[in-house]
């Protein structure tokens, strides 16, 4: 049973990059230009026109960006992805975790192809590869499970308030905000500031940061709690799910 | 003969009327019993909207019961589904092994069917090609090809038991005769008579989300047409 499900994720991922390479011309490439485009309409924002931030601000600004799009892109595909599959849904019974897993590992590969770009720009302009990258995969990780956790959360939800995909999109445009993406939390009152650094995702970015730009190695304790955090909320997404599941099959089409 | 693996005991199924706060809720199946038991073939007979597709969905597991009460052996039911999680732009070949793998398959059962799936589906060449590019009916003869792949406890049939053109329909339904001829457990929901008498050893009429009668397949059949000669309110209780 566990692997058979194994199975119908990794498969059902496959299909699902392979078909988004068919559905354009370019295809692949968008996994690259698009994020690329993305990131050079902040940069001409903030930094030409604002002139926000110092000498560091472009990598800076594209670290974090990078690690912003992994978790935005999982909850605006993931998170509609049960809502997407009602009709499947109701012709077979399945765990239905697995329809937000697919959308989270697709995202996942093309973040990392985001992600290797990123490391050759980052290594090219000045900040070479050090001792602290071993850190890199433990902060992923924890990412990767608070961005799946998130991502049921709102998979859950959707189907029962499908009006949530008019808010969706500009609640995630005021995260990207608040989360030190494109400017430092560190001008804010150190009050404020304390408030702003529970957000798990401050957390992560600061550490990816640190690693790539300085060498440094992540705030173990903070990541700690982030972990614990996430995987609560990881536990609760998946049982919120699986709680709901009845009542899917019962909307109105 | 004699062990009963599923066993309805008046259930009954609501479903959402529509997307509103405070919507009422309607009883697509009001009060459903019946007993399957192994190696059975019950045929489901009512008219349109009479909660058929419903009941079988709920055997499946696919709905669960809002009153009554569902007992199940540990059994698989499969709904047989036709192109069941296709997706456009991906070839033949794989979406026989997606939609396998949504049906309950593990990947190497499929991988070992994909030539009986092939010379089944009759698509040659195009088994390679993007779905996209095919027409309905080969559309209808892949899926067909991949569902029957599928081998569950208790299979549920909704109607189909034939598709494609004249050809193909003799085929699949010759397949799907073999099917069910090897002592497998089937619930079949049809309007068709004749199908229902040469398939099933009981039958099942529900009307309204009730069941009517179930029995011997003549009887509940001859039940059912005094019924709906009698005119549509007739069969309200």
């Amino acid at each position: 049973m566990r692997l058979h499900l194994i199975e119908l994720t990794l498969f059902s991922t496959y299909a699902e990059l392979r078909a988004e390479r068919a559905r354009s011309y370019l295809g692949l490439l968008w996994w690259i230009v698009e994020p690329a485009m993305n990131m050079g309409v902040y940069y001409l924002v903030f930094a030409v026109i604002f002139k926000l931030g110092g000498p560091d601000y472009i990598p800076f600004l594209l670290i974090g960006l990078t690690l912003w799009q992994w978790f935005k892109s999982c909850i605006s595909h993931g998170g509609y992805s049960i809502w997407q599959q009602l009709p499947l849904i109701r012709q077979v019974k399945l765990p239905l975790q697995v329809f937000p897993s697919v959308q989270i590992l697709a995202d996942t590969v093309k973040f990392l192809c985001i992600l290797a770009i990123l490391l050759i720009v980052l290594w090219s302009t000045g900040y070479p590869p050090n001792i602290a990258y071993l850190a890199l995969l433990p902060v992923l990780l924890v990412e990767l499970v608070f961005v799946a956790a998130c991502t049921y959360v709102v998979a859950a939800v959707v189907p029962l308030v499908p009006d949530l995909r008019f808010i969706i999109e500009q609640v995630l445009q005021v995260v990207m905000f608040l989360s030190g993406i494109v400017f430092a939390l560190d001008g804010l009152p150190p009050v404020l500031r304390r408030w702003f650094e529970l957000n798990p995702l401050v957390e992560l970015v600061a550490a990816g940061r640190g690693i790539l730009m300085r060498g440094e190695w992540p705030d173990w304790f903070g990541l700690g709690r982030v972990a614990l955090i996430s995987l609560v909320l990881y536990a609760f997404g998946a049982w919120l799910i699986q709680r709901l599941t009845p009542r899917y099959v019962k909307l109105p089409t | 003969m004699s062990e009963p693996i599923i066993r309805l005991d008046n259930v009954g199924v609501a479903f959402n009327a529509q997307l509103r706060v405070g919507s009422s809720r309607f009883w697509a199946l009001e009060d459903v019993s019946l007993t399957l038991e192994r190696g059975e073939r019950l045929g489901v007979v009512g008219r349109n909207g009479s909660g058929k597709s419903t009941l079988l969905r709920t055997i499946a597991g696919i709905i669960t019961p809002d009153r009554g009460r569902l007992t199940r052996a540990p059994v698989s039911c499969q709904l047989l589904s036709l192109a069941l999680g296709f997706v456009p732009h991906l070839s033949g070949r794989d979406n026989a092994v997606l939609s396998g793998l949504m049906l309950g398959l593990r990947r190497r059962e499929i991988v070992r069917c994909l030539p009986a799936i092939l010379e089944f589906s009759e698509l040659g060449d195009f088994f390679d090609q993007p779905i996209s590019s095919y027409s309905t009916g080969m559309l209808m003869r892949l899926g067909f090809s991949v569902a029957i792949q599928v081998d569950p406890d208790v299979l549920l049939i909704d109607e189909v038991l034939a598709v494609g053109d004249a050809e193909f329909q003799q085929k699949s339904g010759a397949a799907l005769r073999e099917r069910i001829n090897s002592g497998k457990t089937i619930v079949f929901v049809s309007h068709g008579d004749a199908q229902i008498r040469q398939i099933c050893d009981r039958a099942l009429w529900i009307e309204h989300g009730r069941s009517m009668l179930e029995g011997e397949v003549d009887d509940v059949l001859a039940a059912y047409h005094a019924a709906l000669q009698a005119g549509p309110a007739a069969a309200s209780p």
